[in-house]
């Protein structure tokens, strides 16, 4: 079924090639699909990216995920308007459909300030984020994910709210293969399983290697979060040593009987990749080796900011391995920042939780030279009315919200597009979701109209039938 | 859209002669013969051409011709796109153009990223209301219609479009080879190209292949004995009817079809509710592969079994097919929900049964196929008069249909229980909200004291400096925390001005004095407003009735955390917990109504409109019920009833032994499922983009002989497992050759085609394909050479009430895969598969999928090393060689005989009496050899059959 249209060309560049089964054998360990069999996609080869087309301006990308709906205005997108008709309705119409039922106007009961060179206005609720105004690059029209939580989360991590697609992370690994022989090349940790769940880091018809691997899950504190079966407290590590070594001479002497066959091969290796994993990622995860100011700067001395912190931590330390594609999720038990009611309460909560992390996150990656390769984008599924819900909350909007990025190719301190007077819809340089892919995959130097995959007898992209890329906010 | 005269409009501004008036009886008709006069020319070119130039070329011109529309010449503007012609000359408010760039209309706004200014606005509304004169009258390039599709006259003579053909059977050289036409048409094909096919497998490969193809399970050493020992001229055949007639045959090709379905016990995708009922219908359908049930009659039954005249329990079961996608549950735009519904259910349709991709026809004509706009929403009526969801909703989540089985006597009873669910839910809650109750209580009573120890710290301060010092006073530290942060953001609420100044000054006993009384006399204000008569509820007095609006406010300086974690101690949560989890467990243990997932019928809908752009916002004409014009089987048209959907109309369509594609493709799946590649690769398209039958003439052969068995599945089992092709060996001896030819070690015949170079995806299938095992096969192979599975078969095994949340807003995972019985009834929870069925290629199940693939990748390898699944299987094992196994020798013949049907050779058994008496070594303790040492070691060979490429492909 799957069948690309290069399969052919790529298969005998395989046989004939010089380098023989070697390298074919490290691009199937790090989760290529098996070239014996029947079932082949012509995916890239890791070292060498084939469909980048334009120069990539970032390398990896790690994105931090708000689940539930950071409110722009109160954030990001100060609104004065709001503030002066507080309590008179909206003078427009609201959308044909609303998620809930909304009420008049509700001001942001935080106060903007400008801060750094650029004087960018940040609200009270991201005091250390602030301090790196100057990096940041505010996208302040996105718009077209969807009403209700589920919807949205697929429309922003796939592309679409209606069918089971590839996400973003996995288009990326996709189009640009990886580069870390030992560990997964997207990596999603503590990722929530509702919502869209495992679709929202899942490779759909991609080849398998290109899906996101969970540590954790959004249940679990990312102090006990761990990859799945990457633990046997069963076998010592040196009888594990043995036993593969055992596994090997089984396969040689099958090979014998089958004659040679690329996948057998394949799986020879790998058993060793597993091996190499099974050291390297509890390495990864281990935070005890960084110093203390290290944990300090993450936030990991305060109980508010431990959790969050320890996932920032770990996606630098991921991130610095040449994993591409970190996603850092945060959500609790309940959906974090969907502040139907209580909004002063739970965005406080929640700010105070992610706010010094992400400042030390973007310090530490600046400080160590990864920030201008890295694209950093922050954000949720959609941003809140200005509206008010109840007497003290806001409704979910997908018409026009705030994520911004920083890093890798963009322009810092730059506030992109923008929403009305009150922040309901997106008015100037609108982005459509479609076109925060498309920026997204121009970043790492892919063409999001030529990065497709053949399946099911049809041509898929990230994009499906649109997207734009936001040409202004590139550095 | 009516199109009023525009002569008055026209005559202002354009010079024309009486030929060119009457000629300009429609927009597109004017474009080429009128030429604007110089005033309206020099508006166009000074104000109008700019703004077109600049902010609609880039989508609407030649190039880039987004929603069919280009306005970079007259005739474009005119013609408009997909929804109809952009202008009314002379009238813009009733011009698509200007409404789109008015930007009032959320669903028409362009130019997408912003609008236009006003003033640009204004020039284009001038514009149009001048009679839009437009210069640009050169021809245009010719319009990229963007479709390469075929006409129906082109999709008839395509190949899967044609009838199915009675192919006669070809004559071959090697005649000994066949033994049956199977054999004819696939040497045939050989023969033309000097290929010969490999030699026939050996009977140890022949029966663990047969019985991996049609159970699933790898045969045991007793049946592969049996087999080596019976001589007989039907020994094969002997073989292949015990496993035919096997109930697990029905596991394993049901599962097959569940591919193809989409099965899955959950919705998926936004809220992801437990399809509690869905279990009905795996059970429906391992019944009628058990059962030989005939595939056209199958077909019928799943697609229209509610509406036959027999209809019974059975038929409406198997309806469930239609609704179990994956749907957008909490979709508030239900209209939206509805045509997706129905895309998918056409999308599913169209490639399960007849390898269409009906999904791509929603927005356009079928950019490949002969299908067209109008032939999908000709079906899309038929699926849209059909009840795909119920009346009832739980919150924003609606629901989907069911067919009730239940007496009244099983409703009464069922009441009982949900109210019972309910009952323990609100002990649930209402502890947690009383729980909540008791901590505000405590901190209003000692908010003065909230307020000192606030003093204490700065608002930046961590968490365990604020714990530090709430801990003496026995505050709770984070309501603390949070009034400290209460009070750093609210500076300006006046309430709290004094204590920002006593703070200040240093005066933490002034901030203790002046709260302590005015709370104080609040309090006692209200208890005194209280007793007057009437009793008052609010305070006359601003000071005081702020006071206690603060002390009150569930929001305010002392807010209680919202989440449990923060806000309990350990013992409140860990009962909280308790009492969650009880709800929990007896409503996912509760009985479900005896009813079935299916559809039912809807207000019938004669006809439907083209949805332009797929968008139900934008209707074009309708079109009356149909089946798509290149599949029909008869001129003569059907008559849909009145009063019905007509998909048992459309169900009979399909199943008709007229049909081009019903047989075909389904004959070709059953290829596949024996063979790892179908006649036709892609399973799920026979349009233009799909692959080309390998053997055509022998798919045709099939097909026709299928109809004539009556569509039994059986008997075609029986053709393609008797035939020589099936029988082959997985190696060809020319490979074998070649591999030593190109190491120079012999001459290779050069008349004879090295297969390898002649056809090297071996689609003429000059030898067996080495297959993998599917995921459900390795873990139930693991389990039963283990001594583990449980052979169990049918019922409800979802560990979930109907309806009830596998993850609602958390992301606890309570579905365990532990139970040992196959593992067609683990349960198939879309957005979470179980592991190891996703790591191995398990289909995603939202898509119908005929064929897996076979990745090989790392985690798998670490689910063979670390997973408890093989580790617990292993040591099952290794206690099992232990216990039966006189010495180490048999024991190593008796693992190999379980796990790979074949006994080991003597190298074998020497290399793993060496590992495992290394292993335990490893481990002996002071008092000699240690039993658990060995049997771990055992346990650590055992668990490396399991990993190794023997067990898991199959030749």
């Amino acid at each position: 079924m799957f069948s690309g249209p290069d399969l052919r060309t790529r298969r005998q560049l395989l046989k004939t090639s010089a380098v023989g089964f070697g390298h074919v054998a490290m691009s199937a360990l790090l989760g290529k699909e098996s070239l014996g069999g029947t079932e082949q996609s012509a995916a890239p080869s890791p070292s060498a990216p084939q469909i980048s087309h334009v120069a990539a301006r970032a390398k990896r990308v790690v994105f931090l995920f708000m689940k539930g709906g950071p409110s722009h205005v109160d954030t990001f997108d100060p609104k004065p308007l709001l503030t002066r008709d507080n309590g008179k309705p909206l003078p427009f119409d609201l959308p044909r459909i609303t998620f809930g039922t909304q009420g008049n106007l509700l001001k942001s009961p935080w106060k903007f300030q400008r801060y750094g060179e650029s004087g960018l206005p940040v609200s009270e609720l991201f005091p250390h984020v602030a301090q790196h105004v100057d990096d940041l690059c505010v996208l302040r029209s996105v718009h077209g994910t969807n009403p209700a939580h589920g919807g949205a989360l697929l429309k922003l991590h796939t592309g679409t709210d209606q069918f089971v697609r590839p996400s973003m992370g996995s288009w990326v690994i996709y189009g640009l293969g990886t580069e870390n022989q030992n560990l997964p090349a997207f990596v999603t940790i503590c990722p929530t399983l509702a919502h869209g769940g495992v679709n929202n880091w899942g490779a759909a018809f991609l080849p398998a290697h290109c899906q996101g691997t969970p540590i954790g899950n959004a249940s679990l504190a990312a102090a006990n979060a761990t990859v799945k079966h990457i633990q046997n407290d069963r076998i010592s590590s040196a009888a594990q040593r043995r036993q593969l070594d055992l596994i090997r001479a089984m396969n040689q002497d099958h090979l014998e009987v089958t004659g040679r066959d690329q996948a057998l091969e394949g799986r020879l290796n790998s058993f060793e990749l597993a091996f190499r994993m099974q050291s390297a990622m509890p390495e990864v995860q281990n935070l005890s080796s960084e110093t203390v100011a290290t944990q300090k700067l993450y936030g990991m001395d305060d109980a508010v900011t431990e959790d969050f912190g320890r996932q920032c931590l770990m996606a630098r330390r991921l991130l610095e391995r040449d994993v591409r594609f970190v996603q850092v999720t945060h959500s609790d038990s309940e959906v974090q920042w969907d502040q139907h009611s209580n909004l002063y309460h739970g965005h406080t909560k929640n700010s105070s939780e992610v706010d010094k992390p992400i400042a030390g996150f973007l310090t530490d990656l600046k400080a160590r030279g990864l920030l201008d390769d890295t694209l950093v984008l922050w954000g949720g599924e959609f941003g809140r009315t200005p509206t008010a819900q109840g007497t003290n909350g806001r409704d979910h909007n997908p018409h026009g919200f705030t994520m911004w990025m920083a890093g890798g190719g963009v322009k810092g301190g730059y506030a992109y597009g923008a929403t009305d007077d009150y922040g309901y819809y997106a008015a100037e340089n609108k982005m459509h979701v479609n076109d925060l892919h498309a920026t997204l995959l121009h970043l790492l130097g892919l063409n999001h109209e030529r990065l497709t995959f053949r399946y099911a007898s049809r041509d898929f992209r990230l994009t499906d039938v649109a997207g734009k890329v936001a040409e202004d906010i590139l550095a | 859209m009516p199109r009023p005269p525009f002569f008055p409009a026209f005559r202002s501004a354009f010079r024309f002669s009486g030929l060119a008036l009457f000629a300009c009886l429609g927009p597109s008709v004017c474009a080429d013969d009128v030429v604007p006069d110089g005033a309206a020319l020099e508006f166009f070119e000074k104000n109008v051409r700019p703004i077109l130039v600049k902010h609609c070329y880039e989508c609407h011109a030649a190039g880039e011709v987004n929603g069919g529309l280009r306005l970079d010449s007259r005739a474009g503007v005119m013609t408009g796109g997909d929804t109809g012609p952009s202008l009314v000359a002379g009238e813009p408010d009733q011009s698509l153009l200007i409404e789109a760039v008015r930007y009032k209309n959320r669903d028409l706004q362009m130019p997408p990223q912003k609008a236009l200014t006003t003033a640009q606005i204004g020039v284009l509304e001038k514009w149009v209301a001048m009679g839009a004169p437009d210069p640009r009258i050169e021809a245009p390039d010719v319009a990229d219609s963007g479709s390469a599709g075929m006409s129906t006259a082109e999709g008839r003579n395509f190949w899967s479009f044609r009838p199915v053909s009675n192919p006669p059977v070809p004559d071959v050289s090697d005649e000994s080879w066949v033994r049956n036409p199977i054999d004819a048409f696939v040497l045939a094909q050989l023969e033309a190209r000097g290929l010969r096919p490999a030699p026939a497998a050996d009977k140890r490969t022949l029966i663990r292949r047969i019985t991996y193809n049609l159970i699933g399970l790898p045969p045991t050493p007793e049946e592969v004995a049996a087999f080596l020992a019976d001589d007989s001229e039907d020994a094969y055949n002997k073989v292949m009817e015990r496993l035919l007639q096997s109930p697990h045959y029905g596991v394993r090709w049901g599962r097959h079809w569940l591919d193809v379905a989409r099965y899955a016990d959950s919705n998926g995708l936004d809220e992801n509710l437990a399809f509690g009922l869905a279990w009905r219908y795996r059970d429906y359908v391992v019944d009628a592969f058990n059962n030989d049930k005939p595939f056209d009659r199958f077909m019928v039954e799943q697609l229209a079994g509610d509406l036959l005249p027999e209809a019974n329990q059975e038929t409406r079961t198997a309806t469930s097919f239609l609704v179990l996608g994956a749907k957008v549950l909490a979709e508030p735009d239900m209209e939206k929900l509805v045509m997706d519904t129905v895309d998918e259910q056409l999308d599913t349709t169209g490639k399960a049964f007849l390898g269409m991709t009906f999904g791509c026809v929603r927005c356009h004509d079928h950019k490949f196929d002969p299908l067209t706009h109008a032939d999908y929403y000709a079906l899309a009526a038929i699926f849209k008069s059909t009840r795909t969801f119920a009346e009832t909703r739980t919150g924003v989540i609606k629901h989907w249909h069911q067919h009730s089985f239940a007496t009244e006597e099983d409703k009464a009873k069922l009441k009982e229980i949900d109210a019972e669910i309910a009952k323990k839910k609100s002990a649930a809650s209402s502890f947690k909200s009383k729980a909540i109750g008791r901590l505000r209580e405590a901190a209003r009573a000692r908010a003065t004291e909230y307020l000192v120890a606030a003093t204490k710290f700065e608002p930046s301060a961590p968490l365990a400096v604020v714990e530090a010092i709430a801990a003496p006073l026995e505050l709770h530290p984070r309501i603390l925390h949070h009034t400290r942060l209460h009070l750093e953001y609210n500076q300006d609420d006046p309430f709290f001005s004094q204590w920002h100044s006593l703070v200040a000054a240093g005066d933490a006993d002034g901030v203790d004095k002046h709260f302590r009384t005015v709370f104080a006399e609040a309090e006692a204000a209200y208890v005194a407003a209280q007793k007057m008569d009437p009793p008052q509820k609010t305070l006359t007095d601003v000071r005081l009735r702020t006071a206690r609006e603060a002390l009150y406010d569930l929001s305010g300086f002392l807010a209680v955390p919202p989440k449990v974690e923060f806000a309990f101690d350990e013992k409140t949560l860990a009962e909280y917990y308790q009492l969650e989890d009880e709800a929990r467990i007896l409503e996912s243990n509760a009985p479900d109504e005896p009813a079935a997932m299916g559809v039912g019928e809807q207000t019938i809908l004669a006809s439907l409109p083209i949805h332009i752009r797929g968008s139900h916002l934008n209707l074009g004409n309708p079109v009356a019920r149909e089946f798509p014009e290149v599949m029909r089987t008869s001129t003569v048209r059907p008559v849909f009833p009145a009063g019905q959907s007509g998909r048992l109309e459309f169900a009979r369509w399909m199943s008709s032994t007229q049909h081009p594609l019903s047989a075909r493709v389904f004959v070709n799946r059953v290829w596949g499922w024996h063979f790892g590649r179908g006649i036709v690769g892609t399973t799920e398209n026979f349009g233009q983009l799909g692959d080309r039958p390998s053997h055509p003439e022998l798919l045709d052969w099939l097909a026709r002989r299928f109809m004539e068995s009556g569509w039994s599945v059986k008997d075609q089992h029986r053709l393609i497992l008797s035939s020589s092709a099936y029988q082959m060996a997985s190696v060809h001896p020319a490979e074998q050759r070649s591999s030593a030819a190109a190491a120079n070690l012999i001459e290779v015949n050069p008349i004879e085609v090295n297969p390898i170079e002649g056809d090297p995806e071996n689609l003429l299938l000059w030898k067996f394909r080495l297959q993998r095992l599917e995921a459900e096969q390795i873990r139930d192979s693991v389990l039963a050479v283990s001594g583990r599975l449980d052979m169990a078969i049918g019922g409800k095994t979802v560990p979930l009430r109907n309806r009830q949340f596998v993850f609602n807003h958390t992301s606890k995972d309570h579905t365990k895969y532990d139970s040992l019985r196959r593992a067609l009834y683990l349960p198939v929870i879309r957005n979470n598969v179980y592991s190891l069925f996703s790591q191995f290629d398990f289909p995603d199940p939202t898509m119908p999928t005929g064929h897996r693939s076979s990745t090989v990748v790392a985690p798998q390898a670490l689910l063979m090393m670390n997973s408890d699944l093989v580790m617990d299987s292993a040591s099952s094992m290794a206690s099992m060689l232990l216990d039966r196994g006189r010495d180490n020798t048999e024991r190593v013949q008796m693992a190999y005989a379980r796990t790979v049907g074949r006994p080991p050779s003597a190298g074998e058994t020497q290399r793993a009496i060496a590992f495992v008496g290394e292993l335990t070594s490893q481990s002996i303790g002071a008092t000699g050899v240690d039993e658990a040492g060995k049997r771990q070691a055992w346990s650590a060979f055992c668990q490396s059959l399991f990993a190794s490429n023997e067990f898991i492909y199959v030749r």
